[in-house]
């Protein structure tokens, strides 16, 4: 026989939607697939679903007016939005905020890392299967959103924070309270982790998914959990440190395997040291001013500066250039932690099969709000 | 590999740990509120629904500047007593678009009354109305009033009890034991 | 009284009027059951605003599906479309003709076996009318013009077909200790054997359980309709009675598995012991429950379980699913009919 063999039947990859619309996709993400048969071939996320000209606006608004606008971004953890702006910001301005105040700020974030990491558990969970963490999980976190209502009376879009400082003083009692949530807390995550830890098919589902080397994960820029997943020991609170993060003793999970099931590991650690942190914290609280002093109607030096804190998604930082004088932001640039994170999804989910992909979509923690800005 | 090994290959134990969690639910306290008839009542700090006093209010339109999707319309003129020659100010247009409102509370922080004239503390979170453009637009005299905001046919409004000349102080009357609040 | 016309006609119509009449009114109720179990496990009540405790739910649920709007997508086999749903409500109605609910009673002197029919074979008349759903499946995945649905169909298609041989085997070891394949037979054979079936095959029973939950699509085996990754699996496409048709051949599929478990391990309507430790056991209120309501119970417990289950797991991936099946459930089952065949010769041998 002379001449190339052709094949009996054409083989054509086909490629899927996974629409805007979908349940698993966290928010408004587009996902376009070239499956071989299940084996995903090429993947790309289009994003731009949820796009609301958030840096655009804060050209238009003074600093103090910008700070809800930041809490919109990554509704899921607002209080790290506010935090990062308001550390930036302070850094533009070297206004250096009183003790209490920091450690405020620390106990607010360090809620709002449970909480986020809470909401992450349950949609991990729930895209995998196991329906009921999800229920438990909402339960807790609306124990923590009813200590942030007691603070500064909101429960999600918090706008808690003020350049300098805190806007207001703790209420009574809420000390105890904060107390007794961060004491019951670690009982609640035993009680998670034996319904997933161990389970066989859980780790069927995640051991050996998405798996990204440490060189490789430097070299797309990811942050936060995916990163120290992958065994890079890099966390902004312990080599930026920020808001009197130095003072406080705790230790930053680093994964082995670099795959799903670490990552899940590295978060469920982060919560367990998140609630260590807020204890020292309550222990600590020295007395003082709650705000810096700081003019009424700020007006800044003309200059640009980066912040970055570590948000529960990874490094969530702000770039500011201001004008001589300005009141307000001349361009206010945010690198959200999702977008850079999500840039890894194809590279990871090469070769895995549908079901991975969700997973994987998962893991990385992805809030469209931030994405899309 | 050992006996229990093997055994664990065949016979999950951990999932029937995690069934034991599950099961342990079943028979605990349930986290439901059935909402008409009961209600969460928020905290005392609550953003909700504003609060106005014209007689308090000097105008300085400070509330105006500080929203950040400015949607305050203050409009105003200046009266000139003929015997005392004094000017006042006084206050035509005082509207805030409910439907636009993000409730961050910079208005409120803004106010320097004291105590304040604008005020977001009122526990109300029941502000639908069937017509978004007439329902949730508060010109001065509405806001003063709310009639068009009414909480559920059934459940006690949270103004009644609250002072509303002093918003940040306690309530007079504990307010009834919900019967979900935690232990 | 003998009277040919009682016998062959009054009898069986009642018989089946009653039958299928509680059949569906059970499953009605099991849809409901299933969520209030899910949700009481999770924290919440589930529906309880219709109704007592939610109890019309059911009623709601039903006239909410007559009322949607029948819709057929574009482009998809109007025939086969409506076939579908009716190939796998079917069987599963039709194979509830030989299963027995308790012991026959007398009712003003005529004696009445409560169950329509008991063939010799019934076993075998089970296993195969209970595959017919298959078909039901694949064509309701494909006519519905869908590349998820279709996806979705052969998925199920496949897990059901592969997961039929353990379970089948799983059976045999309980025929090689019952020694027939007639249900009421296999009933009466715990009896006179004074032992529940699931004691000497605990083995078999778990591969039967596990088979069980893949064969029915539920958690942790329900990837064919997980919403993540299909939406609906094969019935996205459906709306209106259609749907419900699926959704009651689900429900009614759980309850079969459910009362074959009960009757090949659990002894049937047996009372727990019923001559074991006789003299603590011999209670008279024991004796005082119809044979009907122990079966109803034992189901109702399986039906938990599988509720437990739903409620606890997440689910496996569609190749570790086949994996399990092929690689692990079939050595298992062939193994334990070995012992099982092993077992009942030594006893037979030794008395």
């Amino acid at each position: 026989m002379s001449g190339p063999e052709t094949p009996l039947f054409d083989i054509e990859e086909m490629e899927i939607n996974f629409g805007p619309q979908h349940p698993a996709t966290h928010g408004v993400l587009r996902v376009m697939v070239k499956l071989d048969g299940e084996k995903i071939v090429e993947s790309k996320p289009i994003i731009g679903y949820l796009h609301r000209g958030t840096e655009k606006l804060f050209e238009t608004m003074d600093f103090p007016a910008c700070i809800p606008h930041t809490d919109r971004m990554d509704y899921v953890a607002s209080a790290t939005n506010n935090q990062g702006f308001c550390v930036t910001m302070e850094k533009l301005l070297g206004i250096s905020i009183p003790p209490r105040a920091a450690y405020i700020r620390m106990i607010l974030a360090e809620l709002q890392r449970l909480a986020s990491h809470l909401v992450w558990f349950a949609t991990h969970a729930i895209d995998i299967g196991a329906i009921t963490p999800f229920f438990y999980n909402f339960r807790d976190r609306d124990e923590i959103l009813d200590l942030f209502e007691e603070y500064c009376g909101a429960r999600l879009t918090l706008n808690t924070m003020k350049i300098g400082g805190v806007p207001y003083e703790l209420p009574d009692g809420w000390l105890d309270r904060c107390r007794k949530v961060a004491d019951a807390f670690p009982g609640r995550i035993d009680e998670y982790e034996t319904l997933l830890t161990e389970n066989r098919i859980w780790k069927k589902r995640t051991i050996g998914i998405g798996v990204i080397s440490p060189e490789e994960a430097i070299e797309w820029g990811l942050t936060g959990p995916p990163l120290r997943g992958s065994g890079v020991n890099w966390d902004i609170r312990k080599v930026f440190p920020y808001d009197r993060y130095d003072e406080i003793d705790f230790e930053i999970p680093i994964g082995k395997n670099c795959d799903t099931y670490d990552r899940y590991l590295v978060r469920v650690e982060e919560m367990r040291q998140s609630v260590r942190i807020i204890q020292q914290c309550l222990d600590r609280l020295p007395d003082g001013p709650i705000m810096a002093r700081a003019p009424k109607v700020l007006r800044a030096k003309e200059g640009m500066v980066y912040g970055a804190v570590e948000a529960p998604k990874g490094e969530l930082g702000y770039f500011i250039v201001t004008t001589e004088k300005g009141t307000k932001p001349y361009r206010c640039h945010v690198r959200p932690p999702s977008f850079i994170n999500l840039q890894a999804m194809p590279a990871m989910i090469e070769g895995h099969l549908v079901a991975d992909m969700i997973a994987v979509i998962g893991t990385l923690d992805i809030v469209l709000g931030e994405i899309d800005r | 590999m050992g006996f229990m090994d093997f055994l664990g290959k065949l016979v999950p134990f951990e999932l029937f740990k995690g069934m034991a969690v599950t099961g342990g639910y079943f028979f605990r306290r349930k986290e439901t509120i059935q909402y008409p008839e009961t209600r969460m009542e928020p905290a005392d700090r609550f953003r909700g629904m504003f609060g106005y006093d014209l007689d308090r209010c000097i105008d300085c339109s400070l509330c105006a500047k500080a929203c950040p999707i400015d949607i305050i319309f203050i409009e105003d003129h200046v009266e000139v007593n003929p015997e005392t020659k004094k000017k006042k100010k006084v206050i035509d247009r005082y509207d805030i678009d409910v439907k636009r409102c993000m409730f961050c509370g910079l208005c409120e922080l803004a106010c320097p009354t004291e105590p304040r004239s604008i005020w977001l503390t009122t526990k109300t979170y029941e502000t639908s109305t069937y017509e978004r453009n007439e329902g949730l637009y508060f010109f001065k005299e509405r806001l003063a009033d709310w009639e068009g905001v009414t909480a559920f046919p059934g459940v006690i409004t949270p103004i009644e009890g609250q002072d509303p000349k002093n918003p940040m102080s306690k309530l007079p009357v504990e307010p009834a034991a919900d019967p979900a609040t935690k232990e | 009284m003998t009277d040919p016309l009682v016998q062959l006609v009054v009898i069986p119509v009642v018989k089946l009027v009653v039958i299928l009449t509680a059949l569906l009114v059970t499953v009605a109720y099991l849809t409901l059951l299933e969520r209030k179990v899910l949700g009481y496990m999770q924290v919440r009540l589930g529906p309880n605003r219709v109704g007592p405790k939610g109890l019309f739910q059911p009623f709601a649920d039903v006239f909410k599906l007559f009322v949607k709007e029948d819709l057929t997508p574009a482009g998809a086999q109007k025939f086969v479309f409506i076939l579908a749903p009716m190939l796998i409500f079917v069987p599963s109605f039709l194979v509830w003709s030989v299963i027995p609910f308790g012991e026959s009673f007398s009712v003003a002197g005529v004696a009445v076996e409560p169950f329509i029919a008991d063939i010799n074979i019934a076993v075998l008349f089970i296993l195969a009318i209970s595959s017919i759903g298959v078909y039901g499946l694949i064509l309701g995945g494909w006519a519905s013009n869908n590349k998820f649905s279709l996806m979705g169909g052969l998925r199920s298609a496949a897990q059901m077909i592969s997961y039929e041989v353990p379970m089948g085997f799983a059976v045999v070891s309980v025929l090689l200790m019952a020694g027939t394949l007639s249900m009421v037979g296999i009933v009466e054979s715990q009896r006179s054997a004074e032992l529940w079936w699931v004691f000497p095959g605990l083995l078999g029973f778990g591969i039967y359980c596990v088979c069980g939950v893949a064969e029915t699509n539920r958690n942790p085996f329900d990837l064919p309709e997980a919403e993540a990754e299909l939406v609906a699996g094969f019935h996205t496409e459906y709306s209106g009675m259609k749907f419900a048709l699926f959704y009651l051949a689900e429900y009614m599929n759980m309850l079969l598995v459910s009362s074959l478990a009960v009757i090949f391990f659990f002894g049937g309507w047996l009372p727990p012991f019923p001559n074991l430790l006789s003299g603590l056991w011999q209670l008279p209120v024991l004796a005082w429950i119809p044979p009907v309501a122990w079966y109803f119970a034992k189901v109702m417990c399986f039906i938990f379980v599988f509720i437990w289950f739903r409620g606890t797991f997440p689910r496996y991936r569609f190749d570790q699913l086949m994996a399990i099946g092929w690689k692990w459930l079939l050595p298992l089952s062939l193994a334990n009919v070995l012992l099982v065949g092993i077992g009942v010769l030594v006893f037979r041998v030794w008395g």
